[in-house]
């Protein structure tokens, strides 16, 4: 309990944290504000008839970013060197003389890290939902029950997002890269997108089976994959990627 | 008391410890001496269990350090820079330290207090010379009011001002009969301030004793270090 409360106090401290909670809640908001005023003109002008079913969820997809910062400076801010003037120091060796347990520790880190990515999630997705119904109005998709399923697999998708970052940080040692990968992939050049084009196993890559967790219509993708399939999918990425980073960060040198 | 036995380290195919060991005791400032590159840190990584010994034993009390139940109430550690990341405040690090070990938030000031940071505690620790640096890794280890202090290079980065101070602050943890584990590349700053010397080069111990046994016959303790470590024998 004192190792998560010191785990939370150092997150809470951290200005990139800070920089990533408020990506977190303004990209997809943000986002769906554009296009669905963009789906209004078009409704108005007789394009459209409806907004579409994945209206909001769309944009939900694209905003992990916030959460692939949290998880990527949740561990790499440990390995961060200081300048040779000031020592070369890292956190991480602090860290370790106050919880010398490297599981407790990592365990720690990654309970922090799903919690806040949840609680991001649920205030993202409450955001983005309401800018979608304020600015469609009465043409925006009701939300109903149906609903329910899809929202938890936001929530879902977004902490796993979040540990998959943390993940692969965890053995890199160093953010940038990982970083820099990862936001690529959701935004700039979707690479795990562009690889189902090649092959239909590509649907099975962490992002693409964990979207289908609420988005209910890939454009030009005719694989099927069940909400439920694509959320165990991504469960079995994350889980393997974490036993591979927690074996590697118990047995080497900090 | 810590006991260090026949600690050998390989890094690849180097061996950077080759059997390394010394005591440090209660009531007593032990100096761990070498040149950089000797095998201090690493001696002193494996002691607080943050690199693994590929053979070989570093026991605090009776235990390794990573299985002391409350380790920053027995061993406040300070090794490379300041230890915080540089975002941070200094006083938002030592809070984060006190809550893994279920310390009260008043000791984030104290030690503060004790290692003159007051002032800066809500600077951030970018901002820091080096020697602020030292003294918030320094305030670090007090948090816990530990029995026994390891620190590497602790007067690196220091005015005379701080040398001074820091000198006087670890004589007097070892007279209230705390132990004081200390590594340095600098032999002046440091024949004033203990008791007991460990010699170490190129992974070897080259001389260990007291003070007095380890000067030996030669005019000051930096003589007897350059004798040592440069081919000559005691």
């Amino acid at each position: 309990m004192r190792t998560l409360a010191a785990e939370a106090s150092k997150l809470a401290s951290l200005p990139s944290v800070w920089i990533a909670l408020a990506a977190g809640v303004l990209v997809p908001s943000v986002i769906a504000g554009i296009t669905a005023s963009a789906t209004l003109g078009a409704i108005t002008r007789g394009a459209k008839t409806l907004a579409g079913v994945d209206t909001g969820y769309q944009e939900l997809a694209f905003g992990v970013v916030g959460v692939i910062i949290l998880g990527v400076v949740g561990i790499s801010s440990e390995y961060f060197t200081e300048s040779a003037e000031s020592g070369g120091g890292r956190q991480v060796t602090t860290s370790l003389t106050a919880v010398p347990s490297r599981l407790r520790f990592l365990l720690a880190k990654i309970s922090t890290i799903a919690i806040t990515s949840a609680l991001l999630a649920i205030t993202a997705a409450a955001t983005t939902m309401g800018v979608v119904q304020v600015v469609l109005g009465e043409r925006a998709p009701a939300l109903g029950a149906d609903d329910v399923p899809r929202l938890v697999g936001v929530v879902c998708y977004w902490v796993y997002t979040a540990l998959l970052a943390f993940g692969i940080t965890v053995l890199t040692r160093h953010g940038v890269i990982p970083l820099a990968v990862l936001i690529a992939n959701t935004s700039v050049v979707t690479v795990t997108y562009l690889l189902t084009k090649i092959t239909p196993l590509a649907n099975y890559l962490p992002d693409m089976a964990g979207v289908r967790m609420f988005i209910r219509k890939l454009a030009d993708n005719t694989v099927e994959i069940s909400p439920l399939t694509g959320g165990l999918v991504m469960t079995a990425w994350v889980t393997v990627l974490l036993v591979i980073a927690a074996i590697a960060f118990t047995r080497r040198d900090a | 008391m810590i006991t260090i036995e026949n600690l050998v380290k390989r890094r690849g195919s180097k061996e950077i410890l080759t059997g390394i060991s010394f005591q440090g005791r209660p009531g007593r400032v032990t100096g761990f001496l070498g040149p950089n590159g000797a095998g201090k840190s690493s001696t002193l990584r494996i002691l607080l269990g943050l690199d693994r010994a590929t053979s070989g034993t570093a026991l605090i009390g009776s235990v390794p350090f990573v299985w002391l139940p409350d380790p920053l109430r027995t061993v406040g550690a300070m090794l490379d820079g300041s230890g915080a990341h540089r975002a941070r405040t200094g006083q938002a690090h030592l809070r984060w330290v006190a809550r893994s070990a279920g310390l009260p938030r008043a000791r984030v000031d104290e030690v503060l207090e004790i290692v003159g940071l007051t002032n800066a505690a809500s600077k951030r620790v970018g901002s820091y010379s080096m020697g602020m640096g030292r003294r918030l890794g320094l305030a670090t280890a007090l948090l816990g009011d530990p029995e026994i202090l390891i620190l590497d290079e602790p007067v690196n980065g220091l005015d005379p001002d701080g040398i001074r101070w820091m000198r006087t602050f670890l004589r007097e943890r070892a007279a209230s009969g705390r132990t004081v584990l200390l590594s340095s590349h600098l032999m002046g700053e440091l024949a004033e301030t203990v008791d007991d010397v460990v010699i170490i080069n190129e992974g070897k111990v080259m001389a260990d004793g007291t003070l007095d046994e380890v000067t030996g016959s030669y005019r000051t303790l930096e003589d007897a270090f350059f004798a040592l470590t440069t081919g000559g024998s005691l």
